[in-house]
């Protein structure tokens, strides 16, 4: 090791500089000799650092920046993707890992905000040994990490990252996400809703107080406009993240008396709204549609007719996820070791990690066998096609994912004890898609009443 | 010896992200932070506690990312309009602000610090709701530098800015308009029959203090390269209350002591455990009862004993 050799060299001439501190002027020795050998250290460990370690040799095993909520309120949606990012691993590991090579996880924490995010992203990523970042879940930190992920060359890979902000200038190499985003997520639900009551006239929309809520409503509301000028949206709440009453949201909602209330709430804000909403009879007046309703179905008695989906196509029990020997034996496996059935965030986590090891299979095969690179990891994921748990995840040329879109009712089955998904439809991820480049709210102005008719109809999907 | 010290102290920051370079950004927040929490304590200096000065620290980050889409694109204008930015919020709150003590002061800057915290997650199309504002890299003097390179720049900048801003606001703290300060927390009617203006002198101070979380606010939205409104959030403007008392309101080094303390703590307990809130609290919780001055507290009074 000739770098070794350097910093030791260095520290020593760092070192010999004491001499100079010889003299008596009053300083103690000791504290001296103590800044002077900590600058040394500091010099020899920077100059071994620096060197950049030797890149196509197998490592040892492999590291992954995952990064989620695991505490606070958003844990809720977090610690589901947690929980199958450990699951999965533990999957892959058993199988000889990743090209041989065992794959372990350091998980972030999302919950420090922005500032903390960042700073374990440049720490993870200054390790050689951490190739790629799962990152992240919220929308906020996906947009704070982007620009990094680009200047530092580093593989990102959005597991979540809803907002269609994240890809749209087109210039990322290093970001990706191999999943829908908002426009797709939430057109699907304006589409399957017109299938479903044609007559629809007065819409009220209640969205938490954030980004994603806001975002929702606006491509929610825009998508409705542009296949059915008619509908009026009557009431707009936007009650505060967190909140845990949600009363005076609910009479603003009775009064209204909508043909349909929409919501994208989740977490416990979606439990608390759907337990206080459902005596007041909201579920009964209006239809109501929450398009993250698939995440408390174990947790709370959703009544039938109530339109739900899994932003995406990570329904654990889709006749497609049914269909496949390894996710029947990953739900068991989730369901063996949690308590509970994988709800989609564990989905996307999980097809996420599938998405990442398809990625340097796809590498290896390339390149020969050699351990990747980053720069030739990154190649491999751009315009890639990965069978996943659920469906496809198709990746553009921009980095944009496609993946297809679940939406159904809330339907009691003898097979479980919680409602399950009915009357489903699966549209394709590229139909629901603007194209690489265009802005995707002038796109939904475009659209016609007619561009919902070539689509699959509720209940085709079976 | 203090001096001795002192520059030690700053070589080893500024050696320090050639050794571990990830350390860089936390050790360039932790600035930004100490310039903010030294807000804080020079208010803490006549007895008012502000827990809204996240405000200023957001106003001029956001001014950072507005100038930045207006077409601004030079580190140096980027970094003194803001401030100035955050000096006139600061002028403007604190014109009425400092007419109140105790916990009133303290509970309208806290009120004040959220109505704009609410109106940066509010005016979605203006200010991107919680999504935020990105804050792209500027140029240094014309010369445009990758991102390495500004960030290097950054830091080495915010050494610098530590120790001639942190030398200007112990002139100030030694002025008699600083040693008023203490004088309005003693005895604030003996200061008027004095004949000195309680109110100017308080509204100095205000605009000071403004300004040196502004340019704090400033240096972590580049750093960061993305400002959301959570900078202004009352646990934000909480946060220096604590890096300010942490580190001990005795001179200008605590304030930054104490903000490095926070950020590498944390940093080193969310390493080990998702619990690291636990780790964080229970450790100022030892601070605070152990080291009543703060950390530079403890290092002055070792250092009079010595004497």
């Amino acid at each position: 090791m000739t770098s070794r050799g350097i910093s030791i060299v260095v520290a020593r001439c760092l070192s010999s500089l004491e001499w100079l501190f010889r003299l008596d002027r009053g300083v103690p020795q000791g504290k001296v000799r103590w800044v002077v050998d900590g600058l040394a250290g500091a010099l020899a460990l920077g100059v071994v650092a620096a060197t950049p370690a030797a890149a196509q040799e197998k490592p040892s095993a492999l590291g992954l920046g995952i990064f989620t909520f695991t505490s606070g309120p958003a844990a809720a949606y977090g610690m589901p993707g947690k929980n199958a990012a450990d699951l999965m691993i533990g999957e892959i590991n058993a199988k000889g890992g990743i090209g041989g090579v065992p794959v372990s996880a350091t998980y972030v924490d999302e919950a420090q905000g922005a500032q903390g995010v960042i700073a374990e992203y440049r720490r993870l990523a200054g390790d050689a040994k951490n190739q790629v970042m799962v990152a992240a879940l919220s929308s906020a930190n996906c947009l704070a990490l982007a620009p990094l992920a680009e200047q530092l060359e580093v593989p990102t890979v959005g597991w979540n990252c809803d907002t269609h902000q994240l890809l749209m200038d087109g210039k990322s190499k290093y970001v990706f996400r191999p999943n829908g985003n908002t426009v797709p997520e939430f057109i699907a639900y304006a589409i399957y809703l017109l299938d479903r009551k044609p007559d629809v006239k007065t819409v009220a929309i209640i969205n938490p107080d954030y980004a994603f809520g806001h975002d929702a409503a606006k491509i929610f509301t825009a998508a409705l406009k542009a296949l059915k000028p008619d509908v009026e949206i009557v009431a707009e709440l936007y009650p505060k993240l967190g909140s845990p009453n949600y009363q005076t949201e609910i009479s603003r909602l009775t009064t209204a008396r909508p043909d349909v209330v929409f919501s994208n709430l989740w977490g416990a804000d979606l439990e608390n709204f759907v337990r206080q909403a459902a005596p007041r009879g909201i579920f009964t007046s209006s239809q109501v549609i929450l398009a993250l309703g698939e995440t408390v179905l174990q947790r709370v008695p959703l009544p039938d007719g109530v339109i739900v989906g899994v932003l995406g196509d990570g329904w654990w029990m889709s006749p497609d996820a049914r269909a496949k020997p390894e996710t029947v034996k990953f739900a068991e496996a989730y369901k063996a070791r949690f308590g509970e059935y994988p709800v989609f965030p564990s989905i996307k986590m999980a097809n996420a990690l599938i998405y990442v090891k398809a990625a340097y299979d796809a590498a290896m095969r390339k390149n020969g066998g050699k351990w990747p690179t980053r720069v030739e990891l990154a190649d491999a994921m751009n315009g890639s096609k990965v069978e996943t748990l659920t469906g496809i995840a198709q990746t553009r040329t921009d980095n944009d994912g496609l993946v297809d879109q679940i939406v159904g009712v809330t339907v009691r089955t003898s097979a479980q004890q919680f409602p399950v998904i009915g009357d489903m439809v699966r549209y394709k991820g590229d139909s629901l898609m603007p194209q690489a480049g265009q802005d995707p709210l002038a796109w939904i102005a475009t659209l016609k009443p007619e561009f919902a008719k070539g689509l699959p109809k509720p209940g085709s999907y079976k | 010896m203090r001096t001795v010290t002192a520059a030690a102290a700053v070589l080893v920051l500024a050696l320090l992200p050639v050794a571990a370079p990830w350390l860089q950004f936390v050790l360039t927040l932790a600035i930004a932070k100490g310039f903010a929490a030294l807000g804080v304590a020079v208010l803490l200096r006549a007895g008012l506690i502000s827990i809204g000065h996240a405000m200023f620290y957001a106003a001029s980050a956001y001014g950072v990312a507005f100038l930045a889409r207006a077409g601004v694109n030079d580190l140096g204008l980027l970094l003194i309009l803001s401030v100035l930015g955050g000096a006139l919020v600061g002028a403007v709150a604190g014109l009425f602000l400092v007419r109140y003590r105790a916990i009133f002061f303290a509970m309208l800057n806290l009120a004040v610090s959220m109505v704009f915290y609410a109106l940066c997650a509010k005016l979605y199309g203006v200010t991107g709701g919680t999504d935020g504002m990105p804050v792209p890299v500027p140029a240094v003097f014309g010369v445009v530098l990758g991102e390495p390179a500004f960030k290097s720049v950054l830091f080495y900048l915010s050494l610098g800015l530590m120790v001639l801003i942190g030398l200007a606001v112990q002139r100030y703290l030694n002025s008699p308009l600083g040693h008023a300060l203490a004088a309005v927390h003693t005895n604030e009617i003996r200061l008027e029959y004095l004949g000195i203006p309680v109110w100017a002198v308080l509204l100095i101070a205000y605009v000071i203090s403004a300004a040196l979380a502004g340019l704090g606010g400033a240096i972590a939205g580049f750093a960061i390269g993305r400002v959301v409104p959570d900078f202004a959030f009352w646990t934000a403007s909480g946060h220096l209350v604590l890096i300010a008392v942490l580190g001990g309101i005795g001179g200008v080094p605590g304030a930054f002591i104490g903000a490095l303390f926070l950020e590498l703590l944390h940093s080193a307990a969310v390493t080990v455990t998702d619990s690291w809130n636990l780790i964080v609290g229970v450790t100022l919780i030892i601070v605070i009862m152990f080291m009543p001055q703060g950390v530079y507290g403890l290092l002055a009074r070792k250092e009079a004993a010595s004497l």
